[in-house]
């Protein structure tokens, strides 16, 4: 690898169609167990608050989950995904996300102030509804914040998935690795690296737009 | 009418919180709970809108166990307000005001009309409707969370330690602003406090209670003051409360010197401009005429206290009476001042002060309260500045 330099610019322009068709597999592998997480989170998260007992357990095993090393899950998996399936990456990544959004949709439902949740009992919300119409709503920065972890988070694991087959960017990696070639890997790391900034972006964007009262109290948010 | 029947509430680990309490809370009045933390009077409160359920005798809202009602419905039809406002943190003002309209069922454009009358009715620039709340004052945030307790105009307002959390200038605004709003809206209020010097100034009725919820006395504010019923009672309401007791009295019972009668006392003279506004007083028997500050006080706003604290202040020991404008309308002596006194019937003749009655008149007005500009003289005097700062406090601080 001496006399290999860091990149070969031909072989970018080269495979520029190739490396869009990863990066869109990469976004579609990563993104959608995000959302999916953020669907299961948010019923768990509301349970686990109105009955906290639900929490730790749940959060417990959810941390076992996060513990073991994604390979491992993976390849767990394959019995029940399939080799080289969307399944097979994107369950465990589920599971990954989940465990950051849970924990963040419990706080975030918890640190509304004891003054507001008493305020919206006393003029009449019961217990679900207040949930819905107030803790929720005043929660969302946490779930951004949450949901920013979770997304870099998934958009960097599921390059692993190239070992079992799917992987997107992730295969750029073994493919210079194997190869003894620079280029593939430094083209996925900035990939990917992009691909994660963008999709920051567009959740402050989002944390601008569902809660504007919420710019000024930083705290609150990341 | 709110009725407590033995009221008690005991924790499950033993402790007790109320050991069973009587008290008959006036429909259209304003009843204060005061007491040290721990005396259980937030919990009493509380049982009202059944946010504590009581485990011994019950709560009549008038004549209905509360018990009997469903928890939401009762809640949606009783006004609530704490300490730190509690407003929702992603609702603009004007939807946190139109909150129980809305649950209540009304449509978004009704329960809008009706929270900007009331974002006024709290004294509040219509301009704040489209703010958060995390953009207004502490004491705008208060006003606010007055005006979301009276949006579906409940009969019964609940209010507990609502104005503890801002500053003492804010506290007296929001005070004067409640008592100008009960003038005109005759709620049935329980008000929570550990500040008796609140409680005094906001209630036709105190309750002191002792730990437990016990009622140590139970009386209007003048006859609280001039008749603790005990050494604790007394201990509580602190060593001036003679002095305190002169703010219940209107300033209006002093016999003033007018103006036309001469402005000279000993040595002092008032000075006063074109307009019969005080600039100050002149010491004849000093070689300089340098001005010194001329106290005064409005017969027909202020108290008794606020008359005698510009006796005490002023150089010449004499008090000056103003008009709305500012200007003089004659003078009064400190002797002249507490000549008041004995003037007044003695407290305990004083009948409950009424909201509607003329009593209730004399106690709302009794406050002072000063919407008017300031007046126009150069002399900066103690009874003008505080008068400003209150209405500083009444725009909301900011």
């Amino acid at each position: 690898m001496d006399d290999e330099p860091i990149v070969r610019w031909y072989w970018i322009g080269d495979h520029l169609g190739y490396l869009g068709h990863l990066l869109a597999d990469h976004a579609l592998l990563a993104l959608p167990p995000v959302l999916i997480g953020l669907l299961i989170a948010l019923p768990l998260g509301l349970a686990c608050s109105r009955f906290p007992r639900l929490y730790q357990p749940l959060s417990a095993v959810l941390n076992v989950v996060y513990a073991v090393p994604s390979l491992a899950v993976f390849v767990v998996l394959i019995p029940y995904t399939g080799l080289a399936t969307e399944a097979s990456v994107m369950v465990p990544l589920t599971f990954y996300a989940l465990a950051v959004l849970l924990p963040t949709t419990v706080d975030g439902l918890r640190a509304v102030p004891e003054a507001v949740r008493q305020a919206a009992t006393a003029m009449g919300y019961g217990p679900w509804r207040r949930l819905a119409a107030v803790e929720l709503p005043a929660a969302v920065p946490y779930l951004v914040a949450g949901l920013r972890v979770a997304a870099v988070a998934s958009i960097s694991l599921a390059s692993v998935g190239a070992l079992i087959g799917r992987g997107g960017l992730g295969y750029l990696f073994i493919d210079g690795f194997q190869r003894t070639f620079p280029t593939p890997i430094v083209a996925g790391i900035v990939l990917i690296a992009a691909l994660a900034l963008v999709v920051d972006l567009v959740l402050v964007g989002a944390r601008r737009l569902l809660a504007p009262w919420a710019v000024r109290e930083k705290g609150a948010g990341s | 009418m709110i009725r407590f029947e033995g009221a008690g509430k005991r924790h499950p680990d033993g402790t007790i919180a109320v050991e069973g309490l009587d008290l008959e809370v006036p429909t259209g009045r304003t009843t204060v709970l005061v007491g040290p933390s721990g005396c259980g009077k937030t919990t009493l409160l509380r049982m009202v809108n059944r946010m504590v359920e009581p485990t011994s005798g019950r709560v009549l809202l008038d004549g209905t166990d509360v018990a009997e009602l469903e928890p939401a419905k009762l809640r949606r039809g009783i006004g609530y307000v704490i300490q730190q406002a509690g407003l929702f943190p992603h609702r603009r003002v004007i939807d946190n005001i139109a909150t129980v309209p809305r649950l209540l069922g009304w449509d978004r454009k009704r329960a809008r009309a009706r929270a900007a009358e009331l974002l006024e009715l709290v004294g509040l620039a219509p301009d704040l409707a489209k703010r958060y709340p995390f953009q207004l004052s502490g004491g705008q945030q208060q006003r606010v969370g007055v005006a979301r307790a009276l949006a579906a105009d409940p009969p019964v307002l609940l209010m507990d330690e609502p104005f503890s959390a801002v500053d003492p200038v804010v506290r007296a605004g929001l005070q004067d602003e409640l008592l100008r709003l009960q003038s005109e809206l005759h709620k049935t209020v329980l008000f929570v406090t550990h500040d008796i010097e609140e409680a005094v100034r906001l209630g036709d009725q105190v309750v002191v209670l002792r730990e437990h919820g016990k009622i140590a006395q139970l009386a209007d504010p003048h006859t609280l003051l001039t008749a603790p019923a005990d050494d604790g009672v007394a201990a509580f309401l602190g060593r001036d409360r003679g002095l305190r007791g002169l703010g219940l009295r209107p300033a209006s019972a002093v016999v003033l010197r007018p103006v036309d009668a001469g402005l000279r006392y000993g040595n002092w003279e008032l000075a006063l401009d074109d307009g019969r506004r005080p600039i100050g007083w002149i010491d004849r028997a000093a070689a300089s005429a340098d001005l010194h500050p001329a106290a005064g006080f409005r017969p027909e706003a202020d108290t008794l206290r606020t008359a005698l604290d510009a006796a005490v202040l002023s150089p010449a020991g004499v008090a000056v009476a103003l008009d709305a404008d500012g200007r003089a309308t004659g003078t009064a002596s400190r002797e002249a001042v507490l000549a008041a006194l004995p003037a007044l019937p003695a407290p305990s003749a004083l009948p409950a002060p009424a909201v509607d009655g003329a009593d209730g008149a004399d106690r709302a007005d009794g406050v002072p309260l000063r919407k008017d500009g300031a007046p126009g003289t150069p002399t900066v005097s103690q009874t003008d500045s505080r008068a400003d700062s209150r209405t500083d406090g009444a725009a909301g601080g900011r």
